[in-house]
């Protein structure tokens, strides 16, 4: 193609400089929409622009007076400006021999006044130009045409600016992403060392329950003493890396408040020097139970009356809680701990919130610990939209206060029913768990609970031995080699068809992993490092589903019965049809839902609101309500992951109950 | 007595239909209203019984074309599960003669039907 323009003779570095800038075809911009206006002020014209000129077109990134957005290049009049150094100022185009012919100035614009600054970057190339345009003939004087220039140079400047703002983003989200490695680094490698030390631990124990001499004895006591000190720390920092990931759950159940407290009290009692008077205060007007997060709150309180313990020499602890607010669904509880222990420095009470600070860093030395107690359980109270504060005065003693908020119960509490292992007979359990040591803490533990127990080392062998074997039950390891826990799971429930009862054991409790368990098809979930009681509530919970009393689901089919007039056939192909098209449809809802998708999500609970209709599951359609409402608003909450697990689950239910038909 | 079911819900469409088949009558069934709204076109139906959120064309489309272009008065009951009142009252208003919210119950379903037929004839 014959360009009917002049091509500067660093044309290519200089499309490559334009380029840099990525400021063509970009949405309007104050910053240059008001340099326009300024170089029509300043100039008194009607028309102005800012402009940049690539391979064959001008392009207006603001302009008064134009209307277009960009010309192409052989007609424009700034092709001859970007050849320039300087400004190019036409007083008359009629008298201008380059330009008395071009149509832009007989007709088009009607340009007889022209100013032209071009826009150079700081490495010299004309990119594009700042003009002043006027119908009619025009002088500018030396300040207007200093005052253009100058204007000139601030375009170049905001572009510039521009720029590096986007490279300052690009090294933030490069920053991010490995504040964001580093943090997983965190909690793989103190899930890492939680393993073995829950080794440690059990095996402690299990250790301490046998015949020992007094000194043995007194060995085993400070191994127990120490495994639990460095399991806290490491707790400690999982906590961080779960909290400063998001990841960190807020559970929503049913508590005994006053339980709690006082659980948390005796536990702590013990550690209680002599000189300490250690009290807990409840208000009368307290309520029993609260629905809200027992494990955090029990943490919080752990760590503030633990403090204040260990800095307490003599004088008196006290904890004392009192309900300030109760609405209609919310109980305002404050909790207080107050001390008369050594107490915090004024200018050090800012910062004791803050991660790896203690008040002195002597502290450290004379009373240890991590130093990121403190932060976690302010974290853990904003978490749950609570505040603390605290109020000190060095060598009188320090008090800290924090508020919380829990929903009231529904019910009542049931009443735990005895348990016993007896009236479960004799079980065989298959485990799959790759670490030997946590196999021989399971054995003697299973052992103790008297039932039997195979060993698989991976997820491969369990399945073989599955297969070989008859088991009431199997305790999966989440992370196993050849096959994890996930992968066996699916495994037994799609290729084997088993339905046999599976306890997922896990050491990583995040937010997801449970339902990811029960999504596999997993009955239960009991987070490493175990507990006796949980592991035997569990496997009583996966032998006697009927435990579960409320979660027994019945499939009403006379809506289906009406509609198939008593077509016993027609009654199989519908629930076939329901068996083949929701599981696929609730997976594709649950994809999207991942995705944010928010109008296939709508669309797919909608239409599988009548599915679930006919076949009566008003507690799944009122789900899908739920989640389609939620979709039309455009914002998925934590309540709509509920109602998708839930969902989720509930099918699989379903379908198993209608397979079985 | 013909009916057309417009319906994309597979479960829904096939137990309606396999419903009012017992009942007597022949059913034409689609899942798409677009496609629902060309076998009204080329077919004569009794009635139209159509849900209203449906891909192609939506239960409120295919009323309105069947009153103002068709110009005919062939009976139309509209199922919805929006369980708005204002749904309920744009339905009348653009000719519907029966709004029936889902869940639907094939008695009722069954003993509007026959009203608008009876009524017709």
């Amino acid at each position: 193609m014959n360009n009917d323009f002049p091509i500067p003779d660093n044309e290519l570095q200089r499309l490559a400089a334009l380029k840099r800038y990525n400021i063509l075809d970009t949405l309007p911009d104050h910053a240059f929409d008001d340099a326009t206006k300024l170089v029509s002020y300043i100039c008194g014209v009607p028309i102005a622009h800012i402009s940049f000129i690539d391979e064959n077109r001008q392009w207006f990134k603001s302009e008064i007076g134009i209307g277009v957005s960009e010309v192409p290049r052989d007609i424009s009049f700034c092709r001859y400006t970007i050849m320039e150094s300087k400004m190019v100022e036409i007083n008359d185009t009629h008298l201008n021999d380059k330009f008395k012919n071009d149509p832009n100035v007989t007709g088009g614009f009607n340009v007889r006044f022209y100013a032209g600054v071009p826009l150079t970057t700081p490495d010299g190339y004309n990119i594009g130009t700042l003009c002043a345009i006027d119908h009619v003939t025009k002088e500018l004087n030396e300040n207007q045409r200093n005052a253009l220039s100058i204007v000139a140079k601030h375009v170049i400047a905001q572009l510039e600016l521009g720029t590096k703002n986007a490279q300052l983003d690009a090294q933030k989200k490069i920053a991010e992403k490995a504040v964001l490695a580093r943090d997983s680094f965190v909690a793989n490698m103190s899930h890492e060392i939680r393993t073995p030390l829950n080794a440690i631990i059990g095996f402690t124990d299990l250790l301490a329950q046998t015949e020992l001499d007094e000194v043995q004895r007194d060995y085993i006591e400070s191994v127990q003493i120490a495994g639990e000190n460095l399991l806290l720390i490491v707790n400690d920092i999982l906590d961080l890396s779960k909290i400063e990931s998001g990841n960190l759950a807020i559970d929503s159940e049913p508590f005994n408040l006053k339980k709690t407290l006082k659980h948390a009290y005796d536990l702590l009692k013990v550690k209680t020097q002599k000189e300490v008077e250690f009290n807990l205060f409840l208000d009368a007007e307290m309520p029993d139970i609260v629905v809200g997060d027992q494990g955090r709150l029990n943490q919080i309180l752990v760590n503030l009356i633990g403090n204040s313990l260990k800095f307490t020499n003599e004088g008196e602890v006290t904890v004392s809680v009192k309900k300030i607010e109760e609405t209609e669904g919310n109980y305002k509880m404050k909790f207080s701990v107050k001390d008369t222990g050594i107490g915090i420095h004024k200018d050090k009470l800012t910062t004791i919130f803050e991660r790896f600070t203690q008040a002195e860093e002597s502290t450290t030395r004379t009373y240890g610990g991590t130093g990121l107690g403190l932060n976690i359980v302010k974290q853990l109270i904003e978490l749950q939209n609570g505040e603390i504060s605290v109020k000190s005065e060095p060598n009188r003693g320090s008090e800290f206060i924090f508020l919380l908020t829990y929903k009231k119960a529904e019910n009542k509490e049931t009443a735990p029913k005895p348990m016993s292992k007896n009236d479960l007979g004799h079980l065989k359990i298959l485990l799959c768990e790759d670490n030997i040591l946590n196999q021989k803490l399971a054995k003697s533990v299973i052992n103790n609970f008297g039932f039997d127990l195979d060993i698989a080392h991976n997820g491969e062998e369990g399945i073989e031995l599955l297969s070989q074997n008859e088991y009431d039950l199997v305790l999966m390891d989440l992370q196993m080699p050849v096959k994890d826990g996930y992968q066996t799971t699916d495994y037994i429930r799609n290729e084997m068809n088993s339905s046999i009862p599976i306890i997922a054991m896990t050491a990583h409790s995040l937010v997801g992993e449970q339902e990811r368990c029960y999504k596999v098809g997993m009955n239960a979930y009991v987070p490493k490092p175990f507990k006796q009681s949980v592991l035997l509530k569990a496997i009583k919970t996966v032998m006697n589903p009927d435990n579960e009393a409320i979660h027994k689901r019945v499939v009403n089919l006379s809506f289906l019965d009406e509609m198939a007039c008593g077509d016993p056939d027609f009654r199989r192909d519908m629930i076939d049809l329901f068996i083949e098209k929701i599981p696929a449809q609730t997976a594709q809802l649950e994809e999207a839902f991942h995705n944010d998708d928010h109008d296939t999500v709508k669309k797919l609970a909608h239409n599988m609101k009548s599915s679930l209709d006919i076949f009566m599951l008003e507690d799944l359609s009122n789900c899908a309500a739920v989640i389609e409402e939620e979709a039309s608003a455009g914002e998925f909450t934590s309540e709509t992951l509920d109602k998708v697990n839930i969902l989720h689950c509930g099918i699989i239910e379903v379908v198993k109950i209608l397979k079985e038909l | 007595m013909r009916i057309i079911l417009a319906e994309d819900n597979d479960i829904l469409r096939k137990s309606l239909s396999f419903f009012l088949e017992s009942k007597g009558f022949s059913v034409d069934q689609f899942s798409d209203g677009e496609e629902a709204l060309h076998a009204i076109e080329t077919n004569n139906y009794d009635l139209i019984l159509t849900d209203i959120n449906m891909p192609g064309k939506s239960g409120m489309e295919i009323t309105q074309h069947v009153r103002q272009h068709i110009n005919s008065d062939t009976p139309i009951i509209i199922l919805t599960s929006s369980g708005v009142e204002q749904t309920e009252l744009d339905s009348f208003d653009i000719g519907a003669n029966e709004f029936i919210a889902k869940p639907v119950s094939p008695a009722v379903l069954l003993v509007r039907i026959n009203k608008l037929l009876n009524k017709r004839f």
